[in-house]
């Protein structure tokens, strides 16, 4: 049993311009479900770990649990206060096997050894996890990750349960599991839980609070009068009433013959027959750990497959590494992992020298990146930039190699409208002249949709493509 | 055990980590290894395919030394990355904790000796020439270079310093500049 | 046997025999080493796996010593020979049979080592296959860009290294909101107990190896 005040609190990265958070004063209702939303990128995981005292406050009255400071509170009872349940799953745990992992909670946390067992089979079959117990974690799926993670919090019994959006890589199955769960911990336990997510679909019905985001950085309630207005305007942006016609005939850029994918143990693609088209743009939609990453990294040869995937014919596996990444490219979701200099303008000067077509010139980039609203930061450090900025500079550096092929994973990730619609249209004027192929996985649709022709879905194991088939 | 208070978790995480992620990218240098040491092994010259490639292997403790700044970060950096490779796929055993301590010590050397103050050329290069020297002498026994003749053992001494000067010394340093300018080591070490 | 102790009794074997020059003691160990594994189940397999992985660097330096040596060429040159499959088997004894994690459960509780060393090198090596991909991504996304990263290439090693930052403070997060504290108390559920008799095996196995080195008179 918590209640949880933030008193005036505003907090700013070492280095940073802009306060991440500013004059956030709220309170947290004990044994109440909060659900805390706003868009990517704007200070939600920072709010859940200065909760959690993984960063440091200059007013230690910020924070308080019960009219306590937060850093008042002794860190070795830490845990039993507030435990926390992180967006990547693979980064959250120090130790091999789920049983060894809730074993170091439990040390952690000072349990006698003669209780642990019992503690750990407790909290196991309370997420349903109970066949998992000596599997590696390596091993699991995200969702099947993120219960572990649930279940060393119920292991240690902490009062406040703080979830960063917890199932970005999350089935829609574990999720709804994971949901019902954490409802139970609430109604049976008394728990606190304050869940971060900028997708809001089903929780209209569970929480009994929203909290959100504001453009100035500050965290305001969201009344009950307030709230279906908000969840429509959420299903708008991921639903769609276009349809895209299937296709019929084209050049081929991949042919998937038999290709069957798998993660660890789990199948996530049956086998498949497809034809992916040239000079094409493709949408690939699906629930949230169904596989989608896991096929362009296929495509690109970064993770193992069944069946034969070719390239312009060629069986990808025989082609020349170096040749075939100047032909198909990906940009990654994590816009850092494409970056390999320092500052801006020495990023496109290497895009623009190994660039494989001429279309983007001295003049084109410049006019981009003042599309883009990135113009006039040549000197800046790109690992200063915002997420937004990133993203954007990511998806530019890439258009300006000119792959024949570009697999795009989540472009439109953190980016406020104004930014997608500027996306979109560079995109299109781009495309236009070089014929490039596009394949993009995304979740946000709204502004997306001008640019697509077809529409393949991945679910259940399943990638087919969607729409009315041609009449011919 | 007073200079283990100044490490963080997320330090000996830290270095734990860039040592895995050197042995992974060093694996891929193996064949190399492979081809001179073969290539070179009817002169009676295999040990120069070592030499050559040592200094890639003591690079995470010279980085360690160089990147953190703290007491025993080269010995620890370098320790902890023969501990892995011991566990993960290393064939030598016990042999590469040993040689880990010594090359991680032998970096070390260099910084104790520039009283940990020089983190510029001096450093690196006496850290190059300890690690040098230091990892020299256990070879004269484990590796029985004592028994070989003395144009080759100054041959052996003289391409060693160069690859740890290489490897060690002038790549460290690129890195750590790169590191410099991305201003993301100096955000991170004030947590 | 004690992990830790194990360990230590290998490490000693190794400085030794690295300051000997006895081929038949070598060959005593690795029979040893040998018999020791099969007692223990390693299949054969891997005992042959053991013989060729060595082969190499084994004959190059035998080669040295038998071209370039000074002295008994011969003698020093099967010394190293046998010397290098004298480590690799008595390595195999310990890494073949006690994983990392065993060691730093000795490590820690009979031997006082702060746990944030046990914890924060258990917390990389469980993602070293993570690590492995994530180098041919870095690799890969270099390509993407027109550049080919090579083990000598500084913005390699500078990728590996931001990702590390960013991992190792995702790791020391998670870490601190499953409960750990740096130099906090902590309890134990895996108990390892340091044993008399594992003092005596120690204390054993070094007295015959010193019979091995200056009674017995091998060659």
């Amino acid at each position: 049993m918590a209640t949880i005040a933030l008193n005036n609190l505003t907090f700013t990265y070492p280095q940073a311009v802009a306060p991440t958070l500013q004059h956030v004063s709220l309170t947290f209702t004990s044994g109440h479900f909060t659900l805390l939303t706003g868009p990517s990128g704007t200070g939600k995981s920072t709010l859940l770990k200065l909760m959690t005292g993984l960063l440091p406050l200059d007013d230690p009255a910020a924070i308080q649990y019960d009219q306590v400071n937060l850093s008042a509170i002794d860190q070795t009872d830490r845990a039993a206060k507030v435990a926390m349940l992180f967006q990547n799953p693979n980064q959250q745990f120090a130790m091999d096997t789920v049983e060894n992992e809730l074993v170091f909670a439990l040390e952690n946390r000072q349990v006698d050894p003669t209780q642990m067992a019992a503690r750990i089979t407790a909290a196991l079959d309370f997420v349903g996890i109970s066949a998992l117990r000596q599997r590696k974690l390596l091993h699991l799926s995200g969702g099947e990750k993120q219960k572990v993670a649930l279940a060393v919090i119920v292991a240690m019994d902490s009062d406040v349960i703080l979830l960063d959006e917890p199932f970005a890589s999350v089935d829609p199955t574990a999720r709804a599991s994971l949901l019902r769960r954490l409802v139970q911990l609430r109604d049976k336990a008394g728990k606190t839980i304050i869940l971060a997510d900028h997708d809001l679909t089903d929780y209209q019905a569970l929480v009994d609070d929203v909290v959100k985001v504001t453009p100035a950085r500050n965290i305001v309630p969201v009344t009950v009068a307030q709230r279906p207005a908000l969840f429509q305007a959420f299903e708008q942006r991921v639903s769609t009433t276009t349809t895209w016609p299937q296709p019929t005939s084209g050049q081929p850029a991949f042919k998937l013959h038999q290709l069957a994918l798998t993660q660890g143990q789990h199948q996530l693609l049956q086998p498949t027959d497809l034809t992916l088209f040239q000079q094409h743009v493709t949408l690939i939609t699906g629930p949230n750990g169904s596989g989608k990453s896991t096929f362009f990294e296929a495509l690109v040869r970064l993770h193992a497959y069944q069946g034969r995937i070719s390239y312009a014919g060629q069986d990808i596996q025989r082609l020349k590494r170096r040749a075939y990444a100047r032909q198909v490219a990906l940009l990654f979701q994590d816009a850092e992992t494409q970056f390999l200099n320092i500052t801006v303008q020495e990023e496109l000067a290497q895009s623009q020298k190994h660039a494989a077509g001429t279309y983007f010139t001295t003049a084109r980039i410049q006019q981009a990146l003042a599309q883009l609203n990135l113009a006039g930061r040549d000197e800046q450090v790109i690992y200063t930039l915002s997420e937004g900025q990133k993203k954007k500079l990511q998806i530019l550096l890439m258009l300006i190699m000119q792959p024949p092929v570009l697999l795009m994973d989540e472009p439109l990730k953190g980016l406020d409208l104004a930014s997608i619609n500027a996306l979109v249209q560079l995109l299109q004027t781009t495309l236009a002249a070089t014929q490039q192929t596009l394949v993009i996985i995304s979740h946000q649709l709204t502004g997306l949709t001008p640019l697509i022709d077809y529409h393949l879905h991945f679910d259940q194991q399943q990638l087919r493509y969607q729409g009315v088939p041609h009449e011919s | 055990m007073k200079w283990a208070k100044s490490w963080t978790l997320s330090d000996v995480i830290l270095i734990a980590l860039i040592g895995i992620f050197f042995g992974a990218i060093f694996m891929g240098t193996n064949y190399l290894y492979d081809v001179l040491t073969a290539a070179l092994t009817p002169f009676g010259l295999a040990g120069l395919a070592n030499e050559l490639l040592l200094g890639i292997w003591c690079m995470p403790g010279m980085l360690a030394g160089y990147m953190l700044r703290l007491k025993g970060s080269a010995t620890l950096g370098e320790l902890l990355a023969a501990v892995v490779e011991m566990f993960f796929g290393g064939q030598w055993g016990a042999a590469t904790l040993i040689s880990g301590v010594l090359q991680g010590f032998g970096s070390e050397l260099g910084y104790i000796i520039t009283r940990y103050k020089h983190y510029d050329w001096l450093g690196l290069t006496a850290s190059a020439l300890t690690t040098t020297i230091v990892t020299f002498g256990w070879d004269l026994a484990k590796n029985g270079y004592l028994k070989l003749q003395l144009w080759l053992l100054v041959l052996y001494l003289v391409v060693r310093f160069i690859s740890m000067f290489v490897f060690g010394g002038v790549l460290t340093r690129l890195i750590t500049d790169l590191l410099d300018r991305s201003h993301v080591l100096k955000s991170t070490h004030t947590n | 046997m004690n992990p830790s102790l194990k360990l230590l009794l290998l490490l000693l074997i190794a400085l030794e025999i690295s300051f000997t020059t006895i081929v038949s003691l070598n060959i005593a160990l690795v029979l040893l080493a040998a018999l020791y594994l099969l007692l223990k189940g390693t299949k054969f397999k891997t005992l042959g796996w053991l013989l060729i992985v060595p082969l190499l660097p084994a004959i190059g330096l035998w080669s040295t010593q038998y071209i370039n040596g000074s002295g008994d060429k011969t003698l020093m040159a099967w010394v190293l020979f046998t010397r290098i499959y004298a480590f690799v088997f008595t390595g195999a004894t310990f890494t073949l049979t006690t994983n990392i994690l065993q060691l730093a459960d000795a490590l820690e509780q009979n031997w006082h080592l702060p746990s944030k060393f046990a914890y924060g090198v258990l917390a990389a090596y469980n993602l070293v296959p993570k690590i492995q991909h994530e180098v041919q991504i870095i690799r890969a996304a270099g390509l993407m860009r027109g550049q080919q990263l090579s083990f000598w290439s500084p913005q390699l090693y500078f990728k590996a290294i931001l990702v590390s930052i960013n991992w190792s403070q995702n790791l020391a997060q998670a870490m601190a909101s499953h409960g750990y504290v740096e130099d906090a108390p902590r309890t134990h559920y895996r108990q390892v107990r340091l044993r008399l008799r594992d003092w005596l095996i120690l204390g054993l196995g070094l007295s015959c190896l010193q019979l091995g080195v200056f009674v017995i008179p091998w060659r």
